[in-house]
């Protein structure tokens, strides 16, 4: 009897209290929002195929972007690793029967939910116009539309991440398995208790801080307004505040994810284990200290920039240590190139790209030139979809056989995360280019000059699609006609493959001990 | 519950913040705004809310030794309703002069309604979490959790009150 | 008993906040009510809450929250404390 095969009804899921389910619940709730943002991202390139802006007005094309931006972000890839694959594997992977507050992480759902379908209320009320970043004073006294349905949407999803952070700490610290220290857990285990943290920490500031800006518009008094003595800045750093930590709560948790899925496919313990674990506290700590380096030309004075500049070089000390930690574990590996190896590789190099340009923006000098162009863009999509997406694709298919119980079919699999790979990249690296020889964003115009790099970004965008469109066929097939899966298909260790694929609706048929640490592949 | 505390102490964050910067930089028009304050009903409030957390306490220790905690939170209960109700009164008393006010006092006025009006909504779950312990007093239950919510809000209403009852009153 | 003296120093520390207002000490009186809240709340946290004898795990949680908040007004203020001067008015409103 498997968690799956427990209850068939509809009513067996939307009230279930296993985390199991719950995971599910977000995966499908997710998988249909990135599909949103993904249709708003195609329109967005197929406008910019040509200089002209023939295909949408610039109002449209700024409530394009506006709408991508806060459904990927908040109602794709926060909740995605986290939700998903942290809500099924933290406590398999703990030995623990269950979530800490197992009615709380369902509510959690829910709320996702609610804040979901305010955000598409408001899309389908006309869309708002503000760019995800909400800027005061364009979003308390100048934008039209619906500011507010996205804010309370934003507000609303923010408590549901709220109690999975606290779900998550509670559950690592209370419900570890006998034998199970600290420095033998899983680095997916650090990760995201880390991303936890960050969770706790700062989302109520960007909740109170939308809520805010939502007073400020309906009373037209408020804090930030400079007619009243206020600061539009002060919005900035409330915000950032909040969003340069939470670009860590979207790649933690892929740091995590490509800690398991190499040494399993390298055959190796993991580098450096311990370092690995102080680079992720490292990490997210440090997060908190960088924000200003989103505001280097919105007129902070000159002494914030160059300190948030210095502050931001030290980030890429813990980052760079990961990425020298898997190298190193690699090497001398006997390496598998299996889709969920291939995607870990793909995320190790796509972060990597894009962290280092992240440096560019970091000095102050250069990134008054780059900034507000295409090379930010760039940048943080490297990080975001190249390293966070990318993670999260290849930790699906990890650990589809564990989620569905089903094999995938490997040879397809291989193929789409290859045609990810490089419709990425075709994707992305042009605009590099485009940012370096000064194309702004968001605008839905260009000099003709621009358009053959243009073109090639939206061609890639294109092979993108395909590329995402197929592990959503071939998983969805594999669900009814894949090869039933073994308990432990890739001869990995830990706890959650010494269950059964799927696991029974309490994990273990008998709780597990653990004496030994994590990654033991001789 | 330490870790949800935490939470909340950044969720009230951007209200100070939004505070101290109104105080950096609009010093005169903050204390004018403060004078119209009614300085003896806060702390009237203070001592009600500080001695709700008293009462809190010696529930808590009843329980623990085997006593019934019904009457200290039925006692905290009704201080937290006080409060509440002279809370209400001084919004009402009050709403014309924000109404009317402009520039920093209005920034001010607007800070003061949003800080404390979160407070008091903090406060009315708080009473009514503890008015459920107390109609179902029975011994395994959450007093202690409750507790430390009822405590943390009573600390955000120490500082709140200097913040907007105590500015430059001798002026 | 503990917890009747804890109730009775904050009552005195009510008075003597309240009281010091009323005496100019131009921004010492700033400095006198948030210290003074200060050991307030320290004397709820200690007392009303336990944190005297808590575990280390809980204390660090209880202040972490605090040190967060520093954080975010200390790195906000080497913007704010050293611009030359406030933002301009906007006066173009909808
Ligand atoms: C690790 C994951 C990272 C993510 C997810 C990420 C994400 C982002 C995002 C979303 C933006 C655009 C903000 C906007 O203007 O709307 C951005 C900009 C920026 N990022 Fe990152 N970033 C990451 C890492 C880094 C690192 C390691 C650094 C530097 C050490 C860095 C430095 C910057 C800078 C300076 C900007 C501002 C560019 C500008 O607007 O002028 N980032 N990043
Ligand atoms: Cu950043």
């Amino acid at each position: 009897m498997s968690y799956l095969t427990e209850g068939f009804t509809l009513r067996s899921w939307l009230t279930t209290r296993d985390h199991k389910r719950i995971a599910v619940l977000y995966m499908i709730a997710i998988t249909a929002f990135f599909f949103v943002g993904g249709a708003a991202a195609a329109l967005i390139r197929l406008e910019l195929a040509t200089p002209a802006g023939d295909l949408v007005s610039a109002e449209t094309y700024n409530k394009l972007f506006t709408i991508h931006g806060v459904v990927m972000v908040w109602f794709f890839l926060i909740p995605s690793i986290p939700s998903v694959l942290g809500n099924f594997l933290v406590p398999i992977m703990i030995g623990a029967r269950d979530m800490a507050f197992p009615r709380l992480n369902l509510a959690s759902w829910y709320i996702y939910v609610l804040g979901g379908l305010f955000t598409l209320a408001a899309l389908i009320a006309g869309g708002v116009d503000t760019g995800w970043t909400f800027y005061t004073p364009l979003s308390t006294q100048f934008a039209e539309g619906n500011v507010i349905l996205v804010i309370v949407g934003v507000f609303i999803v923010g408590f549901s991440s709220i109690l999975t952070g606290l779900n998550v700490i509670v559950t690592v610290h209370r419900l570890r398995a006998p034998g199970l220290t600290w420095f033998r857990l899983p680095l997916f285990i650090w990760a995201h208790y880390a991303t936890a943290l960050i969770l706790l920490l700062a989302t109520p500031v960007l909740a109170m801080t939308l809520t805010l800006v939502a007073l400020e518009r309906v009373f037209g008094i408020g804090i930030f307004d400079p007619a009243l003595g206020g600061d539009p800045l002060l919005f900035q750093h409330l915000f950032w505040f909040y969003s340069h930590p939470a670009v860590y709560i979207m790649v933690l948790p892929a740091m995590g994810v490509a800690s398991e899925i190499i040494p399993c496919f390298a055959r190796r313990p993991v580098f450096g284990y311990r370092f690995m674990a102080y680079a992720i506290l490292g990490i997210a700590t440090i997060g908190f200290l960088v924000w200003g380096h989103h505001m280097f030309v919105s007129g902070q004075s000159m002494y914030a920039g160059m300190v948030f500049s210095m502050l931001s070089f030290l980030v890429a000390i813990p980052s760079a240590i990961k990425v020298f930690n898997w190298t190193a574990t690699l090497y001398k590996g006997s390496i598998v190139f299996t889709a969920p190896m291939l995607y870990a590789l793909g995320f190790v190099g796509l972060f990597m790209i894009g962290g280092l340009t992240g440096l560019y923006l970091a000095s102050l000098a250069l990134d008054v030139h780059l900034t507000d162009t295409y090379f930010v863009i760039a940048h943080f999509h490297y990080i975001m979809v190249g390293g966070s997406v990318m993670a999260y694709l290849g930790a699906i298919h990890f650990w589809w056989p564990k989620i569905s119980g089903r094999l995938y079919p490997e040879m397809l699999a291989r193929i789409a995360a290859l045609t990810i790979f490089f419709g990425f990249n075709l994707t992305f690296f042009p605009q590099y280019l485009l940012g370096w020889l000064g194309m702004p964003r968001r605008y839905h115009e260009y000099p003709p000059e621009f358009q053959v790099l243009n073109l090639l970004s939206s061609a890639g965008a294109a092979v993108l699609a395909i590329g995402y469109l197929l592990p959503l066929c071939y998983l969805g097939w594999s669900i009814f006609y894949g090869k039933k899966a073994p308990p432990n298909p890739w001869g990995a260790t830990g706890l959650e493959w010494q269950t059964a694929s799927p696991p029974p609706q309490h994990n273990f048929e008998d709780p597990p001990r653990v004496t030994r640490a994590p990654y033991d592949y001789a | 519950m330490w870790a949800f505390l935490a939470t909340e102490v950044l969720f009230f964050g951007p209200l100070f913040f939004g505070y101290v910067h109104g105080r950096a930089f609009q010093p005169e028009a903050f204390a004018s705004a403060s004078h119209h304050m009614h300085v003896v009903l806060g702390t009237l409030n203070t001592a009600i809310l500080l001695t709700s957390s008293f009462t809190m306490a010696l529930g808590l220790r009843a329980s623990q030794t085997d006593r019934s905690p019904r009457l200290w939170l039925w006692l905290t209960v009704l201080l937290g309703l006080a409060f509440l109700g002279i809370k209400g009164y001084e919004y009402t008393s009050e709403w014309s002069e924000a109404a009317s006010a402009a520039g920093g006092e209005a920034r001010f006025y607007f800070l003061y309604y949003a800080t404390t009006g979160l407070h008091a909504v903090h406060l009315a779950i708080g009473i009514a979490i503890v008015s459920w312990l107390a109609l179902r007093a029975r011994r395994e239950m959450p007093i202690e959790v409750t507790g430390l919510y009822w405590h943390f809000i009573d600390i955000v209403w120490v500082f709140l009150y200097p913040m907007f009852y105590l500015l430059e009153r001798y002026g | 008993m503990s917890y009747f003296l804890t109730w009775l120093a904050l009552m005195v520390l009510l008075a003597l906040t309240t009281a010091s207002s009323y005496i100019p000490m131009g921004i010492f009186n700033t400095v006198a009510n948030m210290g003074i809240s200060c050991a307030k709340a320290l004397l709820i946290a200690l007392f009303f809450m336990h944190l005297r004898g808590a575990s280390a795990l809980l204390r660090i949680a209880a202040v972490t929250g605090l040190l967060w908040l520093a954080l975010l007004f200390g790195l906000s203020w080497t913007d704010l404390g050293t611009r030359p001067s406030a933002p301009a008015p906007i006066d173009a409103r909808r």
